[in-house]
């Protein structure tokens, strides 16, 4: 039986709707800021439709996923450990580790790259990495129901950027739109492959899935929350494809940070900066989560308390991301993440999946 | 308390001992007459009894009752509570509560008498907690009056008064009042539980046991209000709280709370939900502001100066431009200010500390802009949000509120935007795992409760107010019922 039977259970529970937040808000990350030329280098004017196409194949792998989950008292390490065995399952439960260590070093470390080339160029990267690991040290110890509610006010708080999205229409030409559909089917592969970085992070669906009150009836809003990520995504690459021409959307990094320089308010002058501090809250549950996706598996897996587990995680966490000193390092982490992440979403889940139905029909049984 | 147990460790071995021990205090009489054709010997505290009631009801009766034992005279004394009791401690006990020990001849039995005398000022308007409307009726030190006050107010068969004493030396008797089945028993069972295990030697007011209740000691956040008006109370009674009162405090503690009661006047019950709603909303945003605005300031001026446009920065940079001190030092030193203004009108006679507090505002506002050691907007800046942070209602709330900006305004300074962010997210943080009595402390936000929302923010009409709080978790959901339902709702010209 899983380890949630233990105890008061329904004081560890979330109700079932915060899964939207929990996976819309693992989704979005630092990649909003700057994930518009990756897609338009292959898909052109076609990148909003890349985005829209990605999104829909993301609602699949949330249907795939519940039916991997089924009825909820297990979670991806139970099943791990049911189906391939203790030695073969653990390997699979500590490639999962890797995989959320990856995620918190990545977003953190890119974070904190804009942070250092937007607002401080000379911060050294260890003052805010350690700030925002003993936060999450903080969070963590307040148990899921505390990282849920990160989710939550990660979301809520930063949701008034949204219409921040309206202030470059006045300078933008709707026509770069067109002709719609004027790419071959391998140059919306290829720009579905680089999206998916984007919208990873639906993975914490397979931990979080047991702490769900009901986790059937939060079917349909994991799906909300993979409708809102695409529906900002989309928004926010129509306003970059309209605003940028072609060319000058290749030119810029972060192309939504330079973006934000049109919006005008009476007293402030560079909006970006005000976006990127809200996106501190954007960023943390990112962090929270996957660290804590972490901590269950060594709990799970390696026996070790999670209040010990944690400490031995953003040790490490702390150790790789100040290891990292310039932007290529930073880029290579992305593309690494990317390549593992396609890895992750094409191969190993629809693998898991068809394991899991095979599974279940020969032994009747979870 | 060492001098206090090694008193108690030599018990007095008879009722004698006792009274030759406790003669040692002024106030403490042994009388016996002897004379008379009815002998009597009296025993009580002088300052504790009633000398009135003694010479009126008790002495009287005593003197021409002619009965032989205490059973007799028991029954025909006409006061109630009266016991017959040889058990030193109980005597002891009763004797310092301000009962009289009668006894007819010498020996351990006396008989037990309460004429203790009550002390308590008249009743007063709240002070502390001000409204233009609704009744000006606050608490009194006296815990019978509290009583009386609460139970006038809820004249119910359910409301329900508990009592539990705590303290070694003060004895202080404490009640817990609530009204059964709108108050959950869980809640019910968890204060009490922690009253039980509550050890300290004199509970002076009421905010000794706000500060040993709650659930995290470490939170600078009121897990508790503290209320003196009894329309607040009976109100919070209402939605599903308990109250506890204390014996010689003026203040009543209401628990459990979540954090947006904090910001909720209890006049906003009286005035129209609509006006109400937007108070309520000014309140929050000038709650923030207060915290935020110097912060904010220092963030920005000492790294972010590109963020205010051109023409701002001009005003900015020209009131500054004489300033030698870095923006930090400069908020410090005015915040501190403004703090110690506080504090000085807070512990000067009344007369005194108002004027001294314009005055001293003014003059120390004024003058340190003349001396250049701070700029005007930084003035206005600091002004605005000491008078905002003293819109909260609740008074604990200000002072977290006027302490939290402090650790803000050092992050500001650390790391600018980022560490006003990073410092918001730890605040979030802790109040996402704060809870009060167990409940969830941000409620009903987060977890999020849509059907609490209806007076919490803002205030909807009181016939959309039909069901209880889901915070408190009571069995009585229902507040009212609906009686007059319109089939369908009439068109014009119709009415």
């Amino acid at each position: 039986m899983s380890d949630l039977e233990q105890g008061n259970r329904n004081d560890l529970l979330i109700s079932p709707f915060l899964i939207m937040f929990i996976i819309h808000s693992n989704q979005v990350g630092v990649g909003v800021l700057g994930f518009q030329r990756y897609i338009a280098a292959y898909a052109g004017n076609d990148a909003w439709i890349v985005v829209i196409v990605t999104g829909l194949i993301f609602h699949l792998f949330i249907w795939m996923m519940y039916r991997i989950l089924s009825d909820g008292t297990f979670d991806i390490i139970d099943l791990h450990n049911k189906w391939f065995g203790k030695w073969i399952g653990s390997v699979f439960n500590l490639a999962l580790m890797m995989y959320l260590l990856l995620g918190t070093i990545v977003i953190l470390r890119t974070f904190i790259e804009v942070i250092q080339a937007w607002m401080f160029p000379e911060l050294a990267t260890w003052i805010p990495v350690a700030l925002y690991l003993l936060l999450t040290y903080y969070v963590l110890a307040g148990g899921f129901r505390t990282v849920a509610g990160i989710c939550f006010f990660g979301v809520i708080i930063p949701v008034w950027l949204v219409f921040t999205a309206t202030a470059p229409i006045k300078f933008s030409t709707f026509s770069n739109l067109l002709p719609m559909m004027d790419h071959s089917l391998k140059d919306f592969a290829l720009g579905t492959r680089q999206m998916t970085l984007s919208y990873v992070g639906i993975d914490i669906l397979l931990l979080a899935y047991p702490f769900l009150k009901n986790p059937r009836s939060s079917r349909i809003w994991a799906h909300m929350g993979v409708l809102l990520t695409t529906l900002v995504y989309t928004m926010v690459m129509i306003v970059s494809l309209a605003f940028y021409s072609a060319g000058q959307l290749q030119q810029s990094i972060w192309s939504t940070l330079i973006a934000w320089k049109v919006v005008e308010l009476p007293f402030v002058e560079r909006f970006e900066y005000i976006g990127i501090t809200f996106w501190c809250f954007v960023v943390f549950p990112n962090i929270c989560l996957t660290m804590w996706g972490a901590s269950r598996v060594g709990k799970k897996v390696l026996h070790i308390k999670q209040k010990y587990f944690v400490i031995i995680l953003i040790a490490f966490v702390f150790t790789v991301c100040v290891m990292v000193v310039n932007r290529d390092q930073v880029d290579y982490l992305n593309t690494l993440t990317s390549i593992i992440g396609t890895y992750v979403y094409y191969f190993y889940i629809p693998f898991i999946f068809l394991y899991s139905m095979i599974w279940r029909r020969v032994k009747k049984r979870i | 308390m060492k001098w206090f147990k090694k008193g108690a460790s030599e018990k007095p071995e008879n009722l004698e001992e006792m009274v030759k021990d406790l003669k040692q205090s002024i106030d403490f009489v042994d009388y016996e007459n002897k004379e008379s054709d009815q002998p009597y010997r009296l025993i009580y505290f002088a300052s504790l009894i009633d000398p009135e009631q003694l010479h009126r009801d008790l002495l009287p009766v005593i003197k021409e009752s002619r009965s032989k034992s205490l059973e007799d005279l028991k029954g025909i004394l006409p006061i109630e509570n009266i016991e017959i009791s040889s058990k030193l401690p109980l005597i002891q006990e009763r004797l310092l509560e301000g009962h009289v020990a009668i006894q007819l001849s010498r020996g351990q039995k006396v008989l037990l008498v309460n004429i203790s005398l009550r002390k308590s000022r008249d009743l007063s308007a709240p002070e502390i907690e001000f409204s233009v409307m609704g009744p000006k009726e606050g608490l009194v030190e006296d815990l019978h009056t509290n009583m009386n006050l609460l139970r006038r107010r809820i004249p119910h068969p359910r409301l329900r008064m508990k009592e539990i004493t705590i303290g070694t030396v003060s004895k202080t008797k404490v009640v817990v009042a609530f009204i059964e089945g709108v108050a959950s028993e869980q809640n019910i069972n968890t204060v009490m539980q922690r009253l039980e295990d509550l050890d300290f030697d004199i509970i002076s007011d009421s905010s000794f046991i706000g500060q040993m209740l709650e659930d995290n000691s470490l939170s600078v956040f009121p897990q508790m209000i503290d209320t003196e008006r009894t329309d607040r109370i009976t109100g919070h009674m209402n939605f599903g709280a308990f109250a506890i009162l204390t014996e010689g405090s003026s203040n009543a503690l209401i628990g459990p709370i979540n954090f947006g009661q904090l910001l909720v006047s209890f006049e906003d019950y009286y005035l129209g939900w609509n006006i109400a709603s937007f108070f309520r909303i000014v309140r929050m945003i000038a709650i923030l502001a207060s915290i935020i605005a110097t912060p904010l300031y220092v963030a920005v001026l000492t790294y972010h100066y590109e963020l205010f446009p051109s023409k701002l920065l001009a005003t900015l940079i020209s009131s500054r431009s004489d300033i030698p001190f870095s923006p930090v030092v400069e908020v410090f030193f005015l915040e501190v200010t403004i703090d110690l203004l506080r504090e000085a009108g807070a512990r000067m006679p009344t007369k005194v500390g108002q004027t001294l507090g314009i005055v001293g505002g003014i003059v120390i506002g004024t003058a340190a802009v003349e001396a250049s050691l701070t700029s005007n907007i930084l003035l206005i800046l600091v002004a605005l949000s000491a008078l905002a942070s003293f819109t909260t209602p609740v008074y604990r709330m200000t002072n977290t509120i006027r302490f939290l900006r402090y650790p803000l305004i050092l992050f500001a300074q650390l790391l600018g935007l980022i560490g006003v962010a990073l410092f918001g997210l730890f605040i979030l943080t802790h109040m996402i795992r704060l809870t009060s009595f167990g409940n969830p402390y941000l409620a009903p936000l987060y977890p999020p409760r849509i059907k609490d929302w209806y007076d919490s923010f803002f205030r909807l009409p009181y016939v959309m107010q039909k069901n209880r709080f889901q915070f408190f978790r009571g069995k009585q959901s229902k507040r009212f019922e609906d009686k007059k339902k319109r089939k369908h709702s009439l068109d014009f010209d119709e009415q």
